[in-house]
């Protein structure tokens, strides 16, 4: 695996891995345009694959430097110690966005929620009306799949919603 | 006077007249500022009126003479009835420019009086306000996205229709007293891109920011709460505090996965499946990833399915083979096969079950027996001390009284040296004792101190929340205040003008008063005056017949009476004299005030000035009759 990634200079592969990161912790993967004259698909796809998985293996398990450096022997050893380098300067990093992964385990989790409040002056029947209605949406990440629920809400039924969510909150406090 | 002219002024700056800081007396007012005044006064009340005035005066002569003129004009048209002309504006006046103002202040429209038509109140102007926003947004057109301007910017915005998306950002924390590592400083000096270029739109941009400072924001305050609650209480370093927290959530976790993963040995064959969501999610576990380090357990379960897929795997292709030769036989051959091989498969399964069931009793037996195993070698053990204990007294007996001594000596010299030993030990243990004891005291003493402190730190805390919130609710006032008070300056300059009137109304009350007991007294005097007069008309009418009936018969008397009329007449002069002495005065004061008002009215320079503009309008005039005669 290391002999391709070999073919791009030791800079070139601390910025590739350090996208490599910033797809690993939810930010924009590397672009495989940017590298389509280097490797072909299958070896673009892997390579990707090798090292997240390394980036993930190595801090999720907490593999020392050397064992590290063992998997990365077929390469060169500036290739091995660039990959090393940025291994060690984000592990933090990593180790957060593995720690949210599991964090989120369960089946449907809250990705976002945005509101907006809104007053209704008046209806079709009521000239008046002067009701704050709450409407609120949740973005809750299903088996991997993103899934947008929207509702209104007057203001007893934001209050109902509140007490619940509060009810939860002191159970998670119980189990800490 | 004062208070007039500083009404005026407000009132001309409220219009849009440039009155500047230090005027304020309407006698600094210079003709530029009365012209602009009297000009914006006119266009607020009658706009049409007002349109072809100008605000400021030109510098030619006769210009600002027409100016002047068509102000006036202008002023009467409005309704003035006072005396008006272009010298008004042009050689100024103060009581005429006064009255002027005052007039046209008073024309103005009054806006403040519809405002205050109309209910008040903070939700009434709120929605007064919202539904005059919404009016306005409604009146605005819908444009296509192209053409739009600034001012659809608000309401017919694409972003305004963004819904709120969050994407992790990354950056440096500076934290006291943790070192770097070299690589993350190279990172974060050369990789690190600004929080603003991270992310690929704009437009997640901000909420991802928002939302990363309130999850710092809530974890930051989360924890200083829960460390004021129990952590101090705990008395340990927020460090130890933490890794023991730790911990105890660690063995909480693996004690749940345990129970969890407990039951599954019986719910591998798929019967008794586990209700709970974490055990099907081991289960997935399970399935997908069988090489995983953790799962070591499960094995048992993936061995079996492996052997029956991969049994079946090889029985696929072989029909195939077959398949070729004939198709007829072929299927009555796979369904042959099938039929085997679903018997075999069943057998299979009904032996693996049968095994397993072997199995356990076997594994039962086997710690049976190993129990049993256990017990009877414990027994053994006890057994071979006994014997050996028996052993030696056996060897003992031969010499028995001998030994007896021996022994007897040897728990004397043990007794003797228990004794020393406890004696030595009670020497030990006295200081000991001491020490502890002491120890323990200021133990205690360090316990109490720092239980008063922690009290002293919680209540300490308590004020500081409770001073923050009091401030933080008083800047709240403080600043509705402001903007009361904002909302408010015209009606405070009217209360004290009021009030002002109210004391002028007062004083003038009193002065009338005093009027009246002045006239009074004036009217007092004169009745005094009058009963004065009239007796001394009666008693000269008395001594005069007295005096004239004894003058016909005594030369004497006759002088006296000649004396007494040259009195009476020169009296008479006198106190004509005195009148004419007081309406002269009265005239003097009368004058007086005259040259007083006319010195007011800056006679000498305004005719200096009307002579030197006259001056100059000649001279424009021959120059302009110049020009003709040359064009």
């Amino acid at each position: 695996m290391m002999e391709i990634l070999s073919r791009i200079s030791a800079t070139d592969c601390v910025k590739l891995c350090h996208r490599v990161v910033d797809g690993l912790c939810g930010r924009e993967p590397p672009c495989r345009s940017d590298y389509s004259t280097t490797w072909s698909l299958e070896e673009w796809l892997q390579l990707l694959d090798f090292l997240t998985s390394l980036f993930r293996l190595a801090v999720g398990n907490a593999i020392p430097d050397e064992e590290v450096l063992a998997k990365l022997s077929d390469a060169d050893h500036s290739h091995a110690d660039a990959v090393l380098s940025v291994l060690r300067g984000r592990w933090e990093e990593i180790r957060r966005a593995l720690l949210d992964r599991t964090s989120s385990i369960s089946s449907a989790t809250l990705q976002d929620f945005d509101w907006q409040l809104k007053l209704a002056l008046s209806s079709d029947k009521i000239s008046s009306l002067n009701t704050p209605l709450l409407s609120l949406c949740l973005d809750v990440r299903e088996n991997g799949a993103l899934r947008p629920i929207t509702m209104e809400l007057n203001r007893e039924e934001v209050s109902t919603l509140i007490s619940s969510l509060e009810a939860a909150n002191k159970v998670v406090l119980q189990l800490k | 006077m004062e208070e007039v002219d500083k009404i005026l002024i407000h009132a001309l700056k409220q219009v849009g007249t440039e009155v500047g800081e230090d005027v304020d007396r309407l006698n600094q007012f210079t003709s530029e500022l009365i012209v602009e005044a009297v000009v914006r006064c006119i266009r607020v009340i009658d706009p049409a009126l007002g349109e072809g005035l100008p605000t400021s005066l030109p510098p030619g002569m006769s210009a600002r003479f027409r100016v002047g003129m068509s102000l006036a004009q202008a002023c009467q048209d409005v309704g003035y009835k006072g005396e008006i002309g272009y010298q008004t504006f042009l050689y100024s006046n103060e009581p005429e420019i006064r009255s002027l103002l005052m007039y046209l202040v008073e024309k103005m429209p009054r806006e403040s009086s519809e405002a205050s038509d109309q209910p008040t109140g903070k939700s009434a102007v709120l929605h007064r306000a919202i539904a005059a926003a919404i009016s306005g947004q409604l009146a605005v057109s819908w444009v296509p996205l192209n053409c739009r301007l600034p001012l659809h910017c608000e309401t017919q915005n694409k972003a305004a229709s963004h819904s709120f998306h969050v994407r992790p950002l990354s950056s440096p924390h500076c934290t006291n007293g943790q070192k770097y590592l070299k690589e993350v400083k190279d990172y974060q000096r050369d990789f690190l891109l600004p929080v603003t270029a991270q992310l690929p739109s704009q437009t997640s941009m901000v909420s991802s920011i928002l939302e990363q400072h309130t999850a710092d924001l809530s974890t930051a305050q989360e924890w200083d709460t829960e460390w004021k609650s129990q952590g101090l209480l705990s008395r340990l370093t927020p460090q130890e505090y933490r890794s023991r927290k730790l911990t105890r959530l660690r063995k909480r976790i693996e004690e749940q996965l345990r129970s969890a993963a407990a039951p599954s040995p019986e719910s591998v064959f798929g019967v008794p499946r586990s209700t709970s969501e974490l055990s099907d999610l081991l289960h997935t576990f399970r399935g997908s990833t069988p090489s995983d380090l953790i799962l070591t357990k499960g094995s048992h379960f993936t061995h079996t399915q492996k052997f029956t897929f991969t049994q079946e795997a090889a029985a696929v292709p072989s029909p195939v083979h077959t398949g070729r030769q004939s198709e007829g036989d072929a299927q009555l051959r796979q369904q042959e096969e099938l039929a085997a091989l679903q018997q075999q498969f069943h057998q299979l399964c009904s032996d693996v079950d049968l095994m397993v069931a072997d199995m356990k009793h076997m594994s039962v037996t086997n710690a049976q027996v190993f129990d049993e195993l256990k017990q009877r070698e414990m027994e053994n053990t006890k057994n071979e001390e006994k014997t050996q204990v028996k052993k030696k007294t056996i060897d003992l007996l031969p010499d028995a009284d001998n030994n007896l001594q021996k022994l007897q000596s040897q728990v004397e010299a043990s007794a003797n040296r228990v004794v020393n030993l406890a004696s030595q030990w009670e020497k030990h243990r006295a200081p000991l004792i001491e020490e502890h004891r002491r120890l323990k005291e200021i133990c205690s003493t360090k316990d109490l101190e720092s239980s008063t402190k922690l009290s002293e730190i919680k209540s300490l805390h308590d004020k500081i929340r409770a001073a923050t919130a009091e401030a933080k609710k008083k800047e709240e006032s403080y600043k509705q205040l402001v903007t009361e008070l904002e909302s408010l300056p015209q009606d405070v300059s009217r209360s004290a003008y009021t009030q002002r009137i109210l004391e002028i109304v007062g004083n003038i009350k009193k002065q009338k008063e005093e009027i009246t007991k002045i006239l009074s007294d004036t009217k007092e005097l004169q009745k005094e005056i009058n009963s004065l007069t009239g007796k001394l008309d009666r008693t000269f009418a008395v001594t005069d017949e007295l005096v004239f009936k004894d003058a016909k018969k005594d030369e004497s008397v006759r002088k006296s009476y000649k004396y007494l009329a040259a009195l009476h007449e020169n009296c008479n002069q006198l106190i004509q004299t005195i009148e004419d002495t007081g309406t002269i005065l009265r005239e003097i004061r009368d004058l007086e005030e005259q040259i007083e008002t006319e010195n007011c009215n800056k006679t000498v320079t305004n005719l200096e000035r009307i002579m030197d503009d006259y001056k100059a309008i000649r001279q424009e005039n021959s120059a302009l009759a110049a020009k003709v005669r040359e064009g």
